[in-house]
């Protein structure tokens, strides 16, 4: 089986998580120590920094971890910005013109280079015009051992310049793979109870998202009125494979009359999303201490 | 001029006259399809889905959670005559959803139609809407999970055996409704079923409508089991 293939399989991730603790423990080396370069993502920033793939965290209670395993005391994550749609999928389009798919691309170089200028290493899941799938999106954020996804969007109804943040939010608990093979009665479990599924990567990491979108929706809420003071959960589906902290954000709305007012938006979405993660930032590395 | 050749005029003249005399009422007809844009689609649901009748229907107060708002949802009684079977009440319950509400209320696409809806025995309800619900549902984080949510919220309200809802679309299953709100898992319903909660009336009309706050909680979809 090609490697490249195991990439898009359901728990190919949770198997790559294993065969690096594995090969750590093996060679007793620090997972510190092992560069790992990333699912092929557009980087820029001050210096190229390939990470260490994180170990998947476990589960343990069935309910979501209220901090995340990956923060530390020297807390610098790679922001990975995601642009929605592209290629064919346009997303929303208004009848005046705006597409979805070009405006938050130019919000996303927006932020990437307010975030640079801040320190922050960056790096997106599309630059041009592509269509990445939800997989590959989450996939590279998943190749940094630190990371922080946020996704952009534009919405079709709403206020315009109203701006909110959104985490993802599970029902309940999803089934472990072990307790899904013995359900099946398909003999002893073939998978270990630690691993999590590549489809509910973000699930010990909501905790995490919450707080990184109330970050950011406080800073919204401050430079576009009429935003809420809160995040808000809803089911997106590019969050759900991520195992970072992770949101998505929504400008309203294509419905505007004028299409350049939207474009106009670019500068205080970046600041305000440079602020956020800087917020979060500093509050993760004072919960670490 | 020939005998035949009059004939033919006259028979010809007369065709013309009853074809301009037919294009007023043409004319009227394409312009009461304009102003009542719903007319199509009204026929074709007349078509798609017929209203659904048991011998066990009792006229209640159903709950239908429509917008309120802007991208809120607030609960709003009814009277609709519901089924005791789970199956054709949640088809009564979903018409209503989709066919009762003024424009200003609708949370769903009014061409949509509930193509089937399966019930397992552990309580998991399979709802089928047509393409309607993904294509003409406003692309975007916060219209898509309004609609997901009044769905979840009018089931949960009104059919307490159900568990959990999977949501197809033309029998499939797909990634998002429409490019934003995750439908590949279940969403909560009742997971300790409830007594309805609901009042028989006699009347089979749509009642003054009662109106509670506007709900803003969000429904999230649990994972599937996995190797389903």
């Amino acid at each position: 089986m090609r490697l490249s293939a195991l990439h898009f399989r359901p728990y190919t991730f949770a198997f790559v998580a294993l065969v690096c603790v594995l090969g750590t423990t093996s060679a007793n080396v620090s997972a510190q120590q092992q560069p790992v370069q990333p699912a092929s993502p557009l980087q820029t920033g001050p210096e190229k920094t390939p990470r260490p793939e994180a170990p998947v965290p476990t589960p343990s209670s069935g309910q979501p971890s209220s901090q995340s395993p990956a923060l530390s005391s020297s807390y610098n994550p790679m922001i990975v910005l995601d642009p929605a749609h592209g290629g064919t999928d346009t997303g929303a389009r208004g009848e005046t013109g705006a597409i979805e798919k070009d405006l938050v691309l130019d919000y996303a170089r927006m932020a990437r280079a307010e975030l640079q200028s801040e320190g922050f290493h960056v790096v997106m899941t599309r630059d041009d015009d592509s269509n990445p799938s939800y997989a590959d999106r989450a996939a590279i954020a998943n190749s940094y051992r630190n990371a922080i996804f946020i996704s952009l969007h534009i919405s079709t109804t709403g206020t315009f310049a109203t701006v909110h943040t959104y985490y993802y939010q599970f029902g309940s608990a999803p089934v472990a793979p072990s307790d899904a093979a013995n359900a099946k009665n398909t003999g002893p479990a073939e998978h270990s109870a630690s691993l999590v599924p590549w489809e509910d990567a973000q699930f010990t990491q909501v905790g995490a998202s919450e707080r990184l979108a109330g970050a950011l929706q406080a800073q919204f809420a401050q430079r576009f009125s009429g935003s809420s003071a809160s995040p808000t959960p809803a089911a997106v589906r590019e969050l759900r494979s991520v195992d970072a902290p992770a949101v998505a954000i929504e400008v309203a709305s294509v419905s505007v009359k004028d299409p350049n007012s939207l474009a106009g938006l670019a500068g205080p979405i970046a600041v305000a999303i440079a602020r956020g993660v800087q917020s979060f930032r500093t509050a993760a590395a004072a919960g670490a201490h | 001029m020939p005998n035949d050749w009059k004939i033919v005029l006259g028979i010809l003249t007369v065709a013309v006259l009853i074809g301009l005399a037919s294009l007023g009422r043409l004319h009227q007809r394409m312009k009461t399809l304009s102003e009542n844009p719903h007319a199509d689609e009204q026929a074709r649901r007349e078509v798609m889905a017929a209203p659904v009748a048991t011998p066990t229907d009792v006229t209640v107060q159903a709950k239908m959670y429509w917008q309120s708002g802007q991208d809120q949802l607030a609960p709003v009684a009814i009277k609709l005559p519901l089924s005791a079977d789970p199956v054709e009440r949640s088809k009564q319950v979903l018409d209503g959803l989709i066919t009762q509400p003024t424009p200003q209320q609708h949370t769903l696409p009014s061409d949509t139609t509930v193509l089937g809806f399966y019930v397992l025995p552990d309580g998991t309800a399979i709802a089928d809407f047509s393409d309607a619900l993904a294509t003409e549902t406003p692309s975007g984080i916060a219209s898509e999970q309004t609609a997901v949510d009044s769905i979840v919220d009018t089931l949960k309200a009104d059919v307490p055996s159900l568990q959990r809802l999977k949501i197809l679309i033309h029998g499939q299953e797909v990634d998002t409704l429409a490019g934003h709100v995750d439908l590949t898992g279940f969403f909560d319903l009742n997971s300790a079923p409830a007594q309805p909660s609901i009042v028989p009336t006699q009347s089979g009309s749509i009642s003054s409508t009662g109106s509670a706050a506007p709900v803003q909680k969000t429904v999230a979809p649990t994972a599937l089991p996995h190797g389903s």
